[in-house]
């Protein structure tokens, strides 16, 4: 439906006599028609009143009030019911009048007609949006003059303001006066040729219409910049937006128009856009009647005027740049914006407007039966080893150096990643620790050099390839330097300095719970009595059955599953009960400890442990500790799951002498 | 209040019980002379002292209003001193690290100044893949708990703030997953633009930083609490700042509560990939903590102390319970308050610290206090003079001030061995040592210390070591093996900190010509000395032997002579907080117990008749509440609540019964009458029945009737 009327919309820019196919009913590209089911049919309680026929379906008639349509046939009050689409109600049909203008009349018209066949009640909906959308269609000619006038009015504040240049439509273009040849470009992406050239070659000359490309390959393959800089090679116009930044439809819209009516948000117009536009039909209206009048305007008064009338590109390809598309699939309303974006092409029916979409997943990825011009693919594929050598290298003070290097760590890691800005940060740093046995860095390196180098620095390869994320000290920290070297000889004596060896501060019944949520998460709930019953435990324990291959081979599989699965959840319930079995276990001989030692009449040590458990269990699930999972179905309550590591809860259990490891089922 | 119109108005009111009091009031608001006041207070202070406290007489309480009034102003005065030395301390504590980080802020804003001129356009181009890394400060905040760094990263903004940055503080509310990346992009803009957009965009913030006046200096984010923030939106936060990094020099600070682990726990590889991260470290929260009770209880900022058992509670419930400064703080506030409205005597610490400041400003008021002192020195301590008072009070201030001084002096010489403060500050005032040892004649207030002084051996380990792990012990025994630099700095330390105490500093003073003496003449083998020392072999000779010995008999000295806890002072109540109960029920207060109790011994706080004798038996008379939960106690995990309906009918209807039945009706009538009144009471009873029910459900006693079992109610809490 939307397309349809789109097409018929779109024919105002060509002044000849319109042409368009005759349609019964509505053709449904998106989806099939739906037929309504009979049950689903809505029957509403009127009753009609043959004296007064005003009442039959009016303001209180429950279809009305849902805004649903009475289906002819079914409503009680037959053919009085006035909750009928307005086609239906037999009034005077408008006549096709063929004007000379453009008029939207005409558009209207031919909706008209279209809808006249539909019996569809949910089409009510769609004409009345329509009929909506004609104000602006009508007042097209105003509108644009007025922003126009909108357009100098804002040129004339910023020659005050910033005493900027008038903005034309040459600010589109990137990298302007200094030239940038094809070489320039093919060098600057390695490896690259065949695609860049595939490029160009699909974005065609400068006046030639093109289908829509769609660029995709794995992230850090250079597809954004390969674009660009294509188009700075070029010199021509575009209009940039990346889905990450804009982070919802509107900003989307609102941030290409703004670039397309050459609009800048600054503090003179309150960092206002040019237009208010959240819904994707207002985009599609302000988008065109932005583009006529950028193409149609300044530029080409010559070409412009006679690309009109031919209904072909003659200069001025203008072309929208939709970058990380991946993202939009994840927005709220991500499959309309998407089918907009791939439709708009169709729906524009600008053969100066040209598409291109970036994306890291393939075309494939996308709900492709939706009945648009496919456009065309363009993959970018990884970079290879040598591709990454010559990249890496493009900066490099001392390129022999740096090529011995990279004869050592690119294997290795390229193995791992192709990603140029995972390598490139990787290896500064490990470019840095192989060059510390060098003193002059303009050094060239001979085979014997690059040996010693390489026995130096091997040690250091293999934990770099799983560092991921490195974190450096602020190098003029001397002062903790300083204090850290009169370190004589501590004797561990009380439970403090222990606890300093868990690099942060936590209470100690934090802890204890903390040690609780670790063995609930990681012991199954049937082994609690055993562990933690101080009758039951032992014997239990003891009782070791000779075990035959089958049953051990249950015990593996149940242990990979186990593995797979990850830490079980527990509800708080079983949480405090082993909290508070510990804590009774552990408590007692410490507080003998600290009772000897400070000569305390009241300990608070047990129950004081226990006074609010709760507060220690939020601020656990605060420092993600503890995740609140899913609360389960049948029980209704919340479930939780500890993700701390082994080791840190055995960490966490040194430091109050908790014996953990005697706790931990072991398979 | 009584109206300040004339002293005859309080006769002309018509309660006449009240009249005494009314006319107190409108004669102090009238100001008569100083005399009169004092003679009325010291009337009404005889009074509230002779009789028992739980004397609920009117007349009495509006006598004592004015007392507690000066009480209260004492509190805001003791309160007030205490708060700002705690903030100044907290303050300073992190001004090393803040400087830290704003030079690299500036660093870091150098390194991609040049970035940010390369693309006028308005959306970010990229030409470097290198360059659209974010410089990121994680800062470690070394507590899982987290707010006592809430005004941390406050200040951390101010101080980056003054220095010419663009801050904005954000905290993992503005990350939450409902709102999503707008939630914080609005908070963003909001605070650099001082307006709210409802279409938050980086464009308008890239148009902002390129006016005038903004340009050219750094964008530092600051997040409160990492771990905190939902990682979908701080990773999408992330990777739209590194996109607009060449057009925004924004730097990122983020608050880590707990490991260098946890970005890499909640964001993605490629976004931890657009971070360049350098980490700073705060002070930990025992550090703090000791710096905080350095400040605030050792200095004796205010006056106010804590008794030995207080403030072993303060100890354990830093390290057990809770961990963070902002309740222990609140623990001493707590303290405070139950201080100065329980001690009748603690408004006198209003009046010292007054005196320390001013003496004549606010003279009008010690007059009044002392006239107050007078008549209570008559009353309270058999006849005592006023000079007696005064002379204690300020003895008691020159002890605590002697007693600061060594406790300083021992964490001086334990401060290399990371020995906290607040244990050693526990120890310091057990007064139970002090009375060991001055059971044993060792203990002297000054005239002995010259003589104690010249024995050649430590008296406190001999008497004290027998209680293992006594600190002060450890601490001299330390202060024997310190090799002879640290030593030398040791007595530095002191030097400094006992100005005040010239008994002490003169020795210490000798103590370090001896030092120098010995540098000059044995320097060579200094190293072996200390060598030997260290190895603790049992042929201790030589000078520097003698040296560590009588730095540690000085110690001993000093703690034996000087360190007289405050319980062992006279008058000491006056200053020092020591009701460890009440503190532990405010602060941890068992509030589901009292809930329990409360209903199932109501009659303890009712105090009626009628339901005194009931033992367990439910009556009518009782609220319904309780006698819903006493019926509850009888059920199991479970409860039926038409069986629980039915037991509380006949309880309840047991006395409508009988109060009816006085009423002598004919017959006819009586039954009419009861059938209505039947139905009537079944709906009330009904109502009242669902009314406790909610009460127990509000209370948190009983759960709500599940799915599953719709006619049963859960049991919640079991056992008191």
């Amino acid at each position: 439906m939307e397309s349809e009327t789109m097409l018929c919309t779109t024919d105002q820019c060509v002044e000849q006599e319109p042409q368009y196919t005759h349609i019964d009913r509505n053709e449904f590209s998106q989806r099939r028609h739906k037929k309504q089911e009979e049950e689903e049919i809505l029957i509403c309680e009127c009753k009609c009143d043959e004296k007064d026929l005003e009442s039959a379906c009016g303001e209180r008639c429950l279809n009305v009030l849902t805004s649903t349509q009475c289906t002819p046939g079914y409503c009680p009050c037959g053919v009085y019911c006035k909750n009928q689409n307005s086609d239906m109600v037999k009034e005077e049909r408008p006549q096709i009048t063929r004007r000379a203008t453009r008029s939207s009349a005409l558009a209207k018209s031919v909706v008209e007609e279209t809808d006249t066949s539909s019996q569809h009640p949910n089409d009510a909906s769609a004409s009345s949006d329509i009929i909506k959308e004609e104000s602006p269609q009508i007042s097209r000619r105003t509108t644009r003059s007025s922003v126009l006038a909108k357009c100098s009015n804002n040129v004339v504040e910023e020659t005050d303001a910033n005493s900027q240049q008038q903005p034309t439509l040459d600010d589109l273009v990137i990298g302007e006066g200094e030239s940038f040849s094809f070489d320039d470009l093919v060098s600057s992406f390695p490896g690259k040729e065949s695609q860049i050239k595939e490029l160009v070659h699909l974005l065609g000359p400068q006046n030639s219409p093109m289908l829509p490309i769609f660029i995709y390959g794995g992230s850090s393959t250079g597809k954004t910049s390969i674009v660009l800089q294509t188009f700075r090679h070029l010199k021509r116009p575009f209009v940039y937006s990346s889905c990450l930044t804009c982070y919802n439809p509107r900003i989307m819209f609102e941030s290409i128009l703004n670039q397309l009516f050459l609009h800048r948000k600054k503090a003179e117009n309150g960092y206002s856009s040019a237009k208010r536009c959240e819904r994707p039909s207002d985009f599609v209206n302000f988008l065109r009647e932005a583009l006529v009048s950028i193409i149609g305007n300044p530029q080409g008064q010559k070409s412009g005027l006679s690309s009109k009338r031919s209904g072909k590109a003659n200069g001025n390809m203008i072309y929208l740049i939709f970058d990380n598309l991946e993202r939009v699939k994840g927005w709220d309303k991500g499959s309309t914006v998407l089918s907009l974006l791939f439709n708009l092409y169709d729906t524009l029916k600008m053969p100066e407007v040209g598409l291109i979409f970036i994306s890291n997943t393939s075309p494939d990825t996308y709900d492709s039966n939706m009945g648009y011009v496919e456009p065309n693919p363009l993959y970018l594929p990884d970079y290879t080893d040598d591709d990454l050598g010559q990249i890496l290298m493009r900066h490099q003070a001392n390129k022999k150096l740096y090529t011995s290097f990279l004869s050592v760590v690119l294997r290795p890691f390229s193995r791992i990643t192709r990603r140029v800005d995972e390598l490139s940060s990787a290896f500064s740093l490990l470019f840095r620790k192989y060059c510390e046995p060098i003193t002059d860095l303009g050094v060239f390196p001979n085979e014997e050099m690059k040996r010693k180098l390489f026995s130096q620095f091997q040690p250091h390869i293999a934990p770099a390839l799983n560092e991921i994320f490195k974190v450096s000290t602020q190098p003029s920290t001397e002062v903790e330097a300083r204090e850290r070297k009169p370190k004589v000889s501590t004797r561990k004596s009380r439970g403090y300095e222990v606890a300093d060896q868990l690099d942060f501060h936590m209470s100690t019944s934090a802890k204890y719970l903390l040690i609780s949520a670790f063995l609930a998460s990681r012991n199954p709930a049937t082994l609690d009595a055993s562990l933690f019953d101080s009758t039951g435990g032992s014997n239990n324990r003891k009782r070791k059955r000779k075990v035959s291959e089958k049953s051990m081979e249950q015990k593996e599989t149940a242990e990979q599953e186990l593995l797979i699965k990850g830490p079980g959840t527990f509800p708080m319930e079983r949480l405090l009960a082993i909290f508070q079995c510990i804590t009774s276990v552990a408590e007692d001989p410490l507080d003998d400890e600290e009772q000897a030692q400070d000569g305390l009449g009241i300990q608070d040590g047990h129950c004081g442990l226990m006074s609010d458990v709760l507060l220690q269990l939020t601020s656990l699930c605060g420092a993600n500790f503890i995740v609140k999972g899913g609360s389960c179905p049948l029980e209704g309550s919340t479930r939780y799951r500890s993700t701390v590591s082994e080791d840190m809860a055995l960490q966490v259990a040194r430091s109050i002498k908790f014996p953990l490891s005697k706790y931990l089922y072991r398979r | 209040m009584a109206p300040p119109s004339s002293a005859s108005s309080g006769e002309d009111s018509s309660t006449p019980d009240t009249t005494q009091s009314q006319l107190q009031h409108s004669f102090l608001l009238h100001k008569a002379s100083d005399k009169l006041i004092s003679s009325g207070k010291a009337r009404r202070r005889r009074r509230s002292i002779d009789l028992s406290p739980t004397k609920t007489d009117d007349d009495d309480k509006k006598q004592s209003d004015d007392e507690r009034w000066l009480r209260m102003e004492a509190f805001q005065l003791v309160w007030s001193r205490i708060e700002s030395t705690i903030n100044h301390v907290l303050r300073n504590i992190n001004a090393r690290v803040f400087d830290h980080i704003r030079r690299w802020v500036w660093d870091s804003f150098n390194a991609i100044k040049p970035l940010a001129t390369i693309s006028p356009g308005p959306f970010p181009l990229v030409s470097q893949v290198t360059c659209t890394q974010l410089f990121t400060g994680l800062l470690l905040t070394n507590n899982m708990e987290f707010v006592d760094d809430i005004s941390t990263f406050q200040e951390l903004g101010l101080c980056l703030k003054s220095h010419g940055c663009h801050v904005a503080n954000l905290s993992s509310f503005d990350f939450s997953s409902k709102n999503g990346i707008a939630g914080c992009l609005t908070s963003l803009l909001r605070q650099f633009l001082m307006s709210t957009f409802d279409a938050a965009d980086m464009s308008i913030l890239a148009s902002w930083y390129s006016r005038q006046g903004n340009y050219g200096s750094p964008v530092v984010v600051i997040i409160d609490d990492m771990e905190r923030c939902c990682g979908a939106v701080l990773s999408d936060f992330i990777l739209m700042l590194s996109e607009w990094v060449v057009k925004i020099p924004v730097i990122l600070i983020m608050g880590v509560a707990t490991t260098l682990d946890a970005p890499r726990k909640i964001l993605s590889s490629n976004v931890l990939q657009k971070l360049c991260p350098c980490n700073f470290k705060l002070g930990s929260p025992a550090e703090r903590m000791d710096a905080v009770v350095e400040a605030a209880l050792v200095r004796q900022c205010s006056g106010f102390a804590v008794g030995h058992k207080v403030a072993v509670f303060l100890r354990n419930y830093f390290l057990n319970q809770d961990g963070t400064l902002t309740s222990f703080v609140r623990a001493l506030k707590i303290a405070c308050v139950q201080h100065f409205s329980t001690e009748p005597l603690s408004f006198l610490l209003g009046w010292l610290l007054v005196k320390e400041d001013s003496k004549g400003v606010q003279s009008e008021k010690a007059v009044k206090l002392a006239s107050e002192l007078l008549s209570l020195a008559r009353n309270q301590i058999a006849e005592q003079t006023e000079v007696t008072i005064v002379h204690s009070l300020t003895e008691l201030t020159k002890l605590q001030k002697l007693w600061s001084t060594v406790v300083l002096c021992l964490y001086e010489a334990g401060k290399c061995n990371k020995t906290r403060l607040i244990d050693l500050f526990c120890e310091a005032l057990d007064p139970d040592t002090y009375n060991l040892l001055a059971s044993d004649g060792l203990t002297g207030t000054g005239k002995g210390f010259v003589q104690s002084l010249s024995s050649d051996h430590c008296m406190l380990e001999q008497n004290l070591s027998y209680r293992k792990g006594r600190l002060i012990c450890q601490l001299l025994g330390r202060v024997r093996d310190l090799p002879a630099a640290l030593l030398c700095r040791l007595l530095n330390g002191w030097k400094n900190l006992t100005v005040d105490v010239p008994e002490i500093h003169d020795k210490v003073k000798e103590l370090q010509s001896i030092v120098k003496l010995d540098e000059g003449s044995c320097k060579p083998d200094l190293k072996e000395i200390s060598r030997r020392h260290t190895s603790r072999s049992p042929l201790k000779i030589g000078q520097s032997q003698s040296i560590n010995e009588k730095a540690a008999i000085l110690m001993d000295c000093m703690v034996r002579d000087f360190m007289k806890p405050i319980e062992c002072t006279a008058f000491h109540e006056i200053v020092c907080y020591r009701n460890v109960e009440n503190l532990q029920s405010a602060l941890i207060g068992d509030s589901r117990k009292m809930i329990q109790v409360d209903l199932l011994e109501f009659h303890k706080t009712l105090q009626c008749s009628c339901c005194r004798r009931s033992g367990n038996i439910p009556l009518p008379s009782m609220p319904d509440t309780s006698i819903m939960y006493t019926l509850a106690q009888e059920h199991g995990d479970l409860i039926n609540l038409h069986d629980w309906f039915q037991s509380f009918k006949t309880i309840v209807i047991q006395y409508s019964r009988k109060g009816t039945s006085k009423l002598k009706k004919s017959p006819l009538k009586k039954r009419k009458e009861r059938n209505e009144s039947e139905n009537k009471s079944e709906a009330s009873i009904q109502a009242r029945f669902c009314r406790a029910i909610t009460e127990l459900q509000i209370t948190g006693l009983i759960r709500m009737p599940s799915k599953k079992r719709r006619d049963c109610v859960q049991r919640v809490a079991f056992g008191l």
